[in-house]
């Protein structure tokens, strides 16, 4: 198990440096650069540009060096923990970043809650009652909830929400708060204004998760173990959470590793429509106006949080699930 | 050093002292003066001297009942929307303090300088006003322009293609003087009469800058062993960007820089929400004895941008415009009660709100060689129905008009609106005709010289529906006179990159940046000087890089309009400048080399019930005056406040 282990960690090696490459390769290929588009965007607003400042923060930025010079600096900073610096902000990434972390995290972790405590009894319940009125009105509200553009939902609610309740418009907090050191006040905003996004940004993931768990779930129970353990008489809790229910679970368990990073970038659009102080708006901009550095190294984090994800699935499958073998033996 | 810089300071207030009798429009002595409440802990503590030692010997006296407005109150927050942590530059936009700049009537006022003088277009003397002092209470003195002009214009380091363009004539740098503590001279060899201008601009030429401060991230002046441990605390490569980041005033940063605006930064980056608070030692005042601004503080949430008129909708801003569109204007009106504010119609600055850009740098030899012939262009533009395009998208409330100069600014006419905007298919479809293009396909479209059809694709940067609409509109009308255009909506940076290349045949853009122009205002966008100007990228690309790339200008008419700019650059009188500035619109106006629309098109502005003197109607362009700027937000104020 060790020697699995300690395998799966030296192969996340090539596997990041390939990563970074793609990732600085692709941002590279559009054209222009940072500075370019910030000219531009300025000139379409009808505003002056100040050349002369332009082509100092090239030169600070190293934009006067080749693509791949500045690919190594780049990863160079990485290596020693430095994330590079924003062009837009003006400012290191990882303080950028920094700023925004928490909340994203809180908001995050709410969703993942939320979506867990509503899709599990629902899922469970469409699944042993197929194709009853309940499956079906459940399933037809899950569907609903894929179907339904998740940024159009955020407006509405946002609306009706600020109509009915006056909770303000977009942030995570009521404006006089932002900026603020943590309060109770504060922390009351917060919770105040966090029901619309955990609702918009869980909905579609609910309900996906909803129709999986139900057909993961229909699989186990047509097998012959279940009939078998039904027909012995164990007792109906135990012949559905017990075995068929466990059995079901190696989709979600896999999964956990893609929600490390989630819990991370957040729902981008969602949080952009929702004018959310979470890191989804951050990277989204960062890619539009091609602000490399905060982009690229955004990016790289996601990129290790999901392969010590996907490392941390594999390993708790492999304990969960005695049916997994580490190594391709053959059965006897 | 500094007993000497204190002497000299002494004696500079001393020579202007008797001038304050004369001026007499000041408060008798002190107790007049009206202390602003936000302050009063600060001077109750001693931390801050009282207004009359704060404010400059001659401060900046605002006669708001000669405007037409009230006198106000101190007190309160403007709460503005923004979409873009950038945006912080907005307070510096709208505060528009400038050495000088431009008042409600586009004249040229001193604001932060007492005067300035100008010999022979080529020598000014600048004056600063005794007793200035910076926000943190330091004195503003000569000192501070010299810095600027050795230590960092001149610093090859720190300015890396050496001294501003609008510093240079021929390439040529001014002759820089200290005259005394409060007076310092540029001299140049010939006319510079880009330099007033320029310090005047929504985005500055800042020939100053806080000496005091700054040289501590100066290599020159700082102890090395400590400059060494702020460039690493900071994160920074080297003194140099730890001075550009320190120091930037035009989009600051940094809450410990000393300003001279009215509201100064005090919030540190990155934050969504960025506070402005007024600076003590501001150098305007009203009649009746307050400190400008009224307003304590500005307050910027950034959000997303499409969420502005939204949000503005719910009174979460006092003062909003940017981010806000003309389609937004029924909602918002239909907000007004719930929200506790008026919606204001503003005029918008352009030249046009949509022009048409033939590029007469295109690739294709064909469309290249149709559109430097003057017939296309007009017939182009006679085929428009402008009136149909005022009514039916911007509600009548638009004028038809060429793209040129607007009817408040003094270099109007009425030929230079019309020429070439009626709306004529007899006589476009006639052009057409004797410019080569008369045989026709079946369907009525015209075939060009090689034998295609006569279609065209018109691109936009995809920002605005708005766009796409008109485009359907011009769309219909040059079908009947034998000409398809199909729109192609691309993203920004591809749409210029490709019309640079000549990929494009026609592109979208808006049209004259500031159609609002002065005689004494650069004409340089009526001249190809740019590469950014669409309709002859290349030509103004040669004259930017100084003809080590691009083409130089091959029609006639354009040759004569970099001429006319180059001539208006060494002119010594605006009479001159009025003379040639007419000279180029009238060509533009005869060669239609932008086909403009619609201008003047409406702007909303969304002022708090509570806010008092923000006028009913302005023009809103960052040019000339800095949107809001030149209406002074520092005189607008709250009826409600505690004062």
């Amino acid at each position: 198990m060790l020697l699995y282990i300690f395998r799966r960690i030296l192969i996340m090696i090539p596997t990041l440096l390939l990563t970074s490459a793609l990732v600085f390769t692709i941002m590279e290929l559009p054209p222009g650069d940072y500075f370019e588009s910030y000219m531009a965007e300025l000139q379409a607003q009808g505003e002056g540009v100040d050349k002369a400042r332009i082509e100092f923060l090239k030169k600070e930025y190293g934009f006067d060096k080749s693509p791949v010079e500045r690919y190594f600096i780049w990863l160079g900073g990485l290596l020693q923990g430095d994330l590079g610096y924003s062009f837009e902000y003006q400012m290191p990434v990882s303080e950028l970043v920094g700023s925004r972390i928490f909340l994203t995290v809180l908001v995050s972790f709410a969703t993942i809650l939320l979506t867990w405590l509503i899709a599990f009894p629902i899922g469970i319940y469409s699944a042993t009652h197929q194709y009853s009125w309940g499956d079906y009105g459940l399933t037809f509200l899950g569907l609903m909830g894929i179907a339904v553009p998740n940024f159009l939902l955020a407006l509405i609610l946002m609306y009706f929400a600020n109509v009915w309740f006056g909770t303000s418009i977009g942030h995570l907090m009521a404006p006089e708060y932002l900026g603020q050191p943590m309060s109770w006040a504060k922390f009351k905003s917060i919770l105040e204004h966090m029901w619309i996004p955990v609702i918009v940004i869980g909905l579609a993931g609910t309900a996906s998760m909803i129709r999986k768990i139900r057909a993961n779930l229909l699989d186990e129970l047509q097998k012959q173990y279940t009939i078998t353990a039904k027909a012995k008489g164990l007792h109906p809790f135990k012949a559905l959470v017990k075995y068929p229910l466990r059995s079901s679970l190696n989709f979600f368990v896999g999964g956990i590793g893609g929600i490390l990073p989630e819990i991370v970038s957040g729902a981008e659009i969602v949080a952009i429509v929702l004018s959310l102080e979470t890191t989804g708006p951050l990277l989204i901009k960062a890619l539009q106006s091609q602000d490399m550095y905060l982009a690229g190294s955004f990016l790289m984090f996601l990129a290790l949080l999901t392969v010590i994800g996907v490392l941390i699935s594999d390993i708790a499958l492999a304990f969960l699930d005695p049916r997994i073998r580490l190594q391709g033996r053959s059965t006897r | 050093m500094t007993n000497a810089i204190d002497r000299r300071r002494f004696n500079c207030i001393l020579l202007s002292a008797p001038a304050l009798g004369v001026a007499g429009y000041l408060p008798a002595s002190a107790r007049d003066f009206i202390e602003p409440p936000y302050l009063k802990d600060q001077i109750e503590a001693k931390r801050l001297p009282p207004l009359q030692e704060r404010i400059p010997v001659k401060p900046r006296v605002i006669d708001l009942e000669r405007m037409e407005r009230k006198p106000g109150r101190y007190g309160g927050q403007i709460r503005m929307l923004m979409g873009d942590p950038k945006d912080v530059r907005m307070v510096v936009v709208y505060g528009y303090a400038r050495l000088v700049g431009y008042d409600e009537n586009l004249n040229l006022v001193p604001d932060i300088l007492e005067n300035f003088e100008v010999e022979d277009g080529r020598i000014f003397t600048l004056r600063i006003r005794p007793g200035h002092r910076w926000s943190d209470g330091h004195p503003f003195t000569a000192e501070d322009f010299r810095y600027f002009w050795e230590d960092i214009a001149n610093n090859e380091k720190l300015s890396l293609t050496g001294p501003p363009a609008e510093m240079l004539v021929d390439g040529k740098p001014p002759v820089f003087e200290v005259l005394d503590e409060c007076t310092v001279r540029y001299t140049w060899p010939a006319p510079n009469p880009a330099f007033i201008p320029a310090l005047a601009g929504a985005l500055p030429l800042y020939i100053y800058a806080p000496s005091h401060y700054l040289k501590q991230f100066h290599v020159k002046y700082a102890h090395p062993a400590e400059l060494e441990l702020k460039v690493t605390s900071a994160r920074v490569r080297d003194w140099t960007s730890l001075h550009e980041r320190m120091g930037r005033m035009y989009r600051p940063q940094n809450p410990d820089l000393p300003c001279l605006d009215a509201w100064c930064l005090s919030t540190a980056p990155p934050s969504t929400r960025f506070v402005f608070k007024r600076n003590p030692y501001f150098h305007r005042i009203d009649t009746e004895g307050r400190q400008l601004p009224y307003a304590d503080e500005i307050i910027l949430n950034i959000g997303s941008s499409a969420l502005v008129a939204a949000q503005t909708a719910t009174g979460e801003a006092d003062l909003q415009a940017r981010y806000i569109r003309f389609d937004d204007y029924t909602f918002l009106k239909s907000a007004e009660k719930r929200g506790g504010f008026n919606v204001e119609l503003w005029g918008r600055g352009e030249g046009s709100r949509m022009a048409l850009l033939p590029n007469l740098n295109a690739e294709d030899p064909v469309w290249r060689k149709l559109w430097r012939d003057v017939r296309v262009r007009r017939a182009l533009s006679l085929a428009i129905d402008r009136r149909e395009i005022n009514q039916a998208i911007f509600y009548g409330l638009g004028r038809e008009s060429a793209n040129t100069m607007l009817p408040q600014s003094p270099l109007h006419r009425l030929e230079y609106q019309t020429a070439w905007t009626r709306f004529d298919l007899d006589q476009a479809n006639k052009l057409l005709d004797e410019a080569g293009l008369a045989k026709r396909d079946w369907d009525g479209i015209r075939y060009l010289p090689d034998g295609r059809r006569a279609e065209l694709v018109v691109e936009t940067a995809g920002e605005s529906t708005e766009q796409a609409d008109v485009l359907a509109l011009i769309r219909d009308n040059w079908l009947k006179i034998g000409i398809k255009i199909y729109t192609r909506p691309t993203q920004r940076d591809l749409f210029r990159k490709r019309v640079y290349a000549g990929s494009v045949v026609m592109s979208v853009w808006s049209g004259l940046d500031n159609a609002l122009a002065t005689p004494d205002m650069s004409p340089h966008e009526l001249a190809p000087t740019g590469q950014a100007q669409l309709q002859w990228p290349k030509w103004g690309q040669h004259y930017e890089e100084k003809g080590a790339v691009g083409e130089p200008p091959d029609l006639p008419e354009a040759r004569r309009l970099l001429e006319l700019y180059l001539a208006w650059r060494q002119s010594r009188s605006t009479a001159e400048r009025a003379v040639i500035w007419h000279e180029m619109l009238k060509i533009h106006a005869d060669q239609v080399f932008t086909i403009g629309t619609v201008n003047g098109t409406r702007q909303p502005v969304v002022v708090s019930k509570r806010l008092v003197n923000v006028p009913e109607e302005g023009i809103w362009a960052f040019d000339p005056g800095g949107y809001f700027g030149r209406y002074l937000p520092d005189t607008f104020w709250f009826r409600d406040t505690a004062e």
